[in-house]
């Protein structure tokens, strides 16, 4: 890994890790909590990527104290591969494909996360997820739908609206700051 | 408390790598218990590493602060909504498994909680990195570990004054959940392109530290790890592979 890839996927940490805090003020019903390890998988490709997610997981639990999602950093393993699968095929360049590249990806990342969240944790995680569950379940669904259908519909959800905003980052992104990352030329 | 608290207790002065093996079987071992005796004997274990590590009263506090929550959800998801058949516990009827599950799924995240809190406080991050750095680690490990912590403020701190200044501009953050995700860029873009813009300079930076050598660096102070140190590691990792074999052993009969 190049010094520019490590401080990239510094750069994803942080992004992965501070993103959150503009959402809460939006009062958004999302996490957007792989926005850095998407936009990494765009610049430079999948090594530096899963390493922005494996960090950004391990952090997220030191700074929070919420060791027990742990398990979750798999996700972030599949997302980054997911999305420097996308970048590769061009899907960030507009809008009109990166909502359908973020609408897959999170059903990828949810049928990873709903089997990790069910049989690790009996569906309680925490957050919006566990919430969503919770009503399912008191409605009468069975736990394991419960647990599919509010994993599902939430990481469709931030998956898309994070695909959409690394595009319009990439949109963004001046010539000149541009030409340094041959990844975005392919 | 979340992170390294001061102390010389054992943990304390064992090598980095010990403390942090210990919580990581206290992890792998809350999955592969599936009764609530056994998971709550790894309870008692996490605990007691605490205690050796003299932070018992710190971390049992806020394990329980952290957890509360989740065991509010379980109690909730399984014991009130959970399955047939049901025990009464004054009004109300619990289901009888539901509950024995919640005790399962509670206890494991409690003794993760509990293991990595102490691992924390008695780790100081100075030492892991000296650690790492006399293993012979790449430059890149030590760099992701110790300088991401500190860039975390800085960038709180700029989407904070982004926030503000977009204001000022007559961004408003309310209204419908459309116009509130309209909203999100002019917050986010600042923020991302303004951390790209400085890659060039940090990268300089790290290459005028010799940073790209290959060269294995010399730790200045790396802590002593004795072969009693590295038996407990290993055994520690037996011990989690004992425990998966005989669950599926058991899964099996």
């Amino acid at each position: 890994m190049t010094l520019r890839d490590l401080v990239l996927v510094r750069l994803g940490v942080a992004l992965n890790l501070v993103i959150g805090q503009i959402v809460a003020a939006l009062l958004l019903p999302v996490y957007l909590d792989s926005v850095g390890t998407i936009l990494v998988a765009a610049l430079v490709g999948p090594r530096a990527a899963i390493m922005a997610g494996l960090v950004s997981q391990v952090l997220n639990a030191v700074i929070s104290g919420n060791f027990s999602w742990l398990p979750f950093a798999v996700v972030q393993v599949v997302i980054a591969l997911y999305a420097a699968a996308a970048a590769r095929l061009g899907l960030f360049r507009r809008l009109a494909t990166a909502v359908p590249a973020g609408i897959g990806m999170g059903f990828v990342a949810a049928s990873c996360s709903a089997p990790i969240s069910y049989f690790l944790f009996g569906g309680v995680t925490a957050g919006g997820v566990t919430a969503v569950t919770t009503v399912l379940r008191a409605l009468g669904v069975p736990l394991g739908v419960a647990v599919a259908s509010a994993s599902y519909s939430t990481d469709l959800l931030d998956k898309a609206i994070a695909c959409a905003l690394v595009c319009v980052v990439l949109r963004t992104l001046p010539r000149t700051l541009a030409a340094r990352f041959p990844a975005l030329a392919r | 408390m979340i992170g390294y608290v001061e102390g010389t207790s054992p943990l304390h002065r064992a090598h980095p790598y010990t403390t942090l093996a210990a919580a990581a079987a206290l992890l792998m071992g809350a999955f592969a218990m599936t009764r609530p005796l056994e998971v709550w004997l790894l309870v008692a274990a996490a605990l007691g590493y605490a205690a050796v590590g003299g932070v018992l009263r710190a971390s049992a506090r806020t394990a329980v602060l952290l957890s509360l929550p989740i065991w509010v959800v379980l109690f909730v998801l399984h014991g009130l909504l959970g399955a047939e058949p049901r025990v009464l516990a004054g009004p109300v009827a619990l289901s009888a498994p539901g509950l024995a599950r919640a005790l399962v799924l509670g206890g494991r995240v409690t003794a993760i909680v509990v293991g990595f809190l102490t691992a924390l406080a008695a780790t100081s991050p100075h030492r892991l990195v000296e650690a790492m750095t006399a293993d012979g680690a790449p430059f890149g490990r030590a760099f992701l570990l110790a300088s991401t912590l500190t860039v975390l403020p800085r960038m709180r701190e700029r989407a904070a004054q982004i926030l503000e200044a977009q204001q000022c501009r007559g961004l408003r953050l309310g209204g419908s959940p459309f116009a509130r995700l309209r909203a999100l860029a002019p917050l986010a873009l600042p923020l991302v392109l303004g951390a790209l813009a400085e890659v060039d300079e940090q990268v300089l930076a790290l290459d005028a530290r010799g940073a790209a050598s290959g060269a294995r660096r010399t730790a200045l102070d790396p802590p002593d790890d004795s072969a009693a140190q590295r038996v407990l590691r290993w055994t520690l990792l037996a011990l989690v592979l004992a425990a998966y074999g005989w669950k599926f052993w058991r899964m099996r009969g």
